[in-house]
């Protein structure tokens, strides 16, 4: 017993001098937030809990998560509930005190901006609502700029050395971002006023960056799957006024987006909902360069 | 009975209490000092089964309220009661409460109070999360549906990308024994092992063994208060917390596998489980022959974000201690689900089992069963 204790206590030992040495361990729970981290801090081991084919509302609390979890000195969520069926569950599980509510080794990107779509009362009757606002606020650039300004404060205050490496990077990442942001507004110009048809209330905050408006949803309800039902009111009520296309996250089953598709005679977009894992759309620049390329093919009739 | 009956009035004052502050809490949305659950189960079915925890015709189920939140930086806490019905009269009972660190380094964690032991795959997850009706067979027959207890709990997760989870507890060991005096301090005890991990990006697994020590067995004589006559078999009656069939060790493999394609299991996903465990030291008499056993194997595949079926396959063989000799028992049991969850919040599930006697289980039995499991409130994240 003597024996295994000392054991345990020496490997405890180890593994405290092993994380200081090495640089920061940051969990991610969504790649848009990685990719960000991988700006702000390239030498931090970065890890996504997630990628873009998975619904980051359903995500199951898994041995591998908490195995990672267990080893961050940052985690950085998007907040505002969008991870409270299994983030939770993981700090509980992980017994890593960096991490838990209100301690600096937990951000929540939706802390750092004002959200939209803040339900004035929440029922469930009227579906599983974002009570407390659209947490989808990666789509929105100046949003996104907005928690790139905060996370590299807090990179900062968790390590004071790099501080001044985290305020340079951020400082020339959001220069080019603004550059890029201007780009993409001036070239997605003519999608201005544009109707979409989309499922959830994933885009939104693109939507309200270009000025594209949401005609219509297909989920019946918050968080419910499409029912063919709904997708008939849908397509009663696109008929007066064809949607630009009918938009769906690439996680999300296409067929009720093909349905409509075909009855509308319109494109079915499956637009990644977030920065993919490889290729162009791997960094936050070329994912909102896919996004805008994607929606200008639709509006350019082939 | 009495003591029955002051629990019942603490926890509906307990019930009134929390429902004040759940009010409170769904009115101030962001950062709630307290989540408020309420988890409404019942149904219909056809007939009783053997080891069965709910009763046939209309019954309710396994009806919970809990709460629970971080208490301040360094401590979290989690309460549960629950309704359960038990010889026809309604009682009301604290399975849950306890306080857990937030704040102790290198992985390690202690929980003390009442809660649910860290053993096998299913024991530590809420009843509300199972994806059949009944808990196993196994459950059934070594653990009283689920055990839980007063105790302690040490846990230590290693610092890598998959898991490594070792934990060890202590408990009184009242609830599993059916008993509330005991001349031990410290009645049971478990250890834990648990791995797991992912296998690319669509399969997932987790591997566990434990081991629970009582050191009750024997102490009470005959175990339970009711004497099992040779006409009467063995077939036991788990309306209550109490284990039917206790031994000094009791010994659990388990094994969850699941496959999402993509892993993006909101869509489409395919859970694999199952469990062994094995009852050793019956009492004095019992040879190294004279064992329990008692295994499942569990198939659930979700074809659609609402919509899944699964099948069931349990085992159990027991030995029922008589004086100095043991009665052999076998039942198998066979069951069948079709679940429907219109939202995250509702399961309604048609199950249809199968009982099986191969020995001393006469009232093997078939049942057909409608229920639901619905929840209010905040909905807590769910374990793998
Ligand atoms: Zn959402």
């Amino acid at each position: 017993m003597r024996m295994v204790s000392k054991c345990l206590l020496t490997l405890f030992a180890a593994t405290t001098v092993v994380a200081h040495a090495q640089p920061l361990r940051i969990f991610a729970c969504e790649p848009e937030w990685a990719a960000l981290v991988r700006v702000l801090a390239p030498d931090a081991e970065v890890s996504s809990a997630t990628h873009v084919l998975q619904d980051p509302h359903h995500i199951e609390a898994r041995p591998a998560l908490i195995g990672q979890l267990r080893r961050a000195d940052l985690a950085v969520c998007t907040g505002a509930s969008l991870e409270a069926g299994w983030l939770p569950m993981l700090q509980q599980r992980a017994a890593n005190p960096a991490v838990q509510m209100g301690k600096p080794g937990l951000f929540f990107a939706a802390e750092q901006v004002k959200l939209i779509g803040i339900p004035e009362q929440v029922d469930r009757s009227n579906g599983d609502v974002h009570a407390e606002g659209n947490p989808h606020l990666h789509l929105d650039p100046h949003r996104l700029q907005e928690v790139a300004a905060a996370l590299a404060e807090r990179l900062a205050h968790l390590d004071p050395t790099g501080a001044p490496a985290y305020r340079q990077r951020y400082l020339q990442w959001a220069d080019r971002w603004q550059q890029r942001m201007a780009g993409w507004q001036s070239r997605a110009a003519s999608l201005r006023g544009q109707p979409v048809v989309a499922q959830h209330s994933s885009f939104a905050y693109l939507w309200a960056w270009l000025g594209l408006r949401q005609s219509a949803d297909l989920e019946p309800k918050p968080g419910l799957p499409p029912s063919p039902g709904h997708l008939q009111q849908v397509l009663s009520r696109v008929r007066s006024e064809l949607p630009l296309a009918v938009v769906q996250t690439s996680y999300q089953n296409p067929q009720p987006g093909e349905w409509l598709a075909r009855q509308t005679g319109r494109p079915l977009l499956a637009l990644p909902a977030t920065v993919m894992s490889e290729g162009p759309a791997a960094t936050l620049d070329g994912w909102f360069t896919r996004l805008i390329d994607q929606l200008l093919s639709a509006s350019t009739p082939s | 009975m009495k003591h029955n009956k002051s629990l019942s009035l603490l926890a509906g004052n307990l019930l009134l209490c929390l429902s004040v502050h759940a009010a409170d809490a769904i009115k101030a949305n962001a950062g709630l000092p307290l989540d408020i659950s309420l988890t409404l189960d019942g149904g219909f079915s056809s007939r009783d089964i053997v080891l069965g925890g709910r009763e046939r015709g209309f019954a309710l189920g396994h009806t919970e309220l809990g709460a629970s939140g971080n208490i301040d930086n360094r401590f979290r806490g989690q309460a549960a009661v629950a309704l359960h019905r038990h010889e026809g009269k309604t009682e009301l009972e604290v399975e849950e409460a306890y306080i857990e660190t937030l704040g102790l380094p290198a992985g390690l964690q202690i929980r003390g109070g009442r809660f649910l032991a860290q053993i096998g795959y299913l024991n530590s997850q809420h009843v509300h999360a199972d994806d059949f009706r009944e808990r196993p067979l196994l459950y059934r027959a070594f653990l009283g549906q689920h055990y839980f207890d007063d105790g302690m709990r040490l846990n230590w997760v290693a610092p890598s990308d998959f898991l490594v989870q070792l934990g060890a507890e202590a408990f009184s060991g009242k609830t599993l024994n059916h008993t509330n005096s005991t001349r031990e301090r410290i009645g049971t005890y478990t250890l834990n092992a648990r791995l797991g991990g992912d296998l690319g990006r669509s399969q997932s697994w987790q591997f566990g063994l434990s081991w629970l020590r009582n050191q009750l067995q024997g102490e009470m004589k005959g175990t339970h208060d009711h004497h099992h006559d040779h006409a009467e078999g063995v077939a036991g009656e788990a309306h209550t917390h109490g284990a039917s069939y206790t031994g000094r060790n009791l010994y659990l493999v388990d094994g969850v596998w699941k496959w999402a394609p993509d892993g993006n299991n909101r869509e489409r996903q395919l859970r694999v489980s199952g469990e062994y465990a094995r009852v050793t030291g019956l009492n004095k008499f019992a040879s190294s022959a004279d064992v329990h056993n008692a295994a499942y194997l569990s198939l659930v595949y979700r074809w659609h974000p609402q919509w899944e079926a699964g099948i069931r396959a349990d085992a159990l063989k027991v030995r029922e201690p008589h004086d100095d000799h043991f009665h052999a028992g076998q039942l198998e049991e066979r069951s069948v689900m079709l679940a429907y969850k219109p939202s995250h919040f509702s399961t309604l599930r048609l199950q249809l089992t199968q009982q099986q006697d191969r020995g001393g289980f006469a009232q093997a039995s078939n049942t057909i069963s409608l229920n639901y499991v619905m929840s209010l409130g905040a909905h807590g994240a769910h374990g793998f």
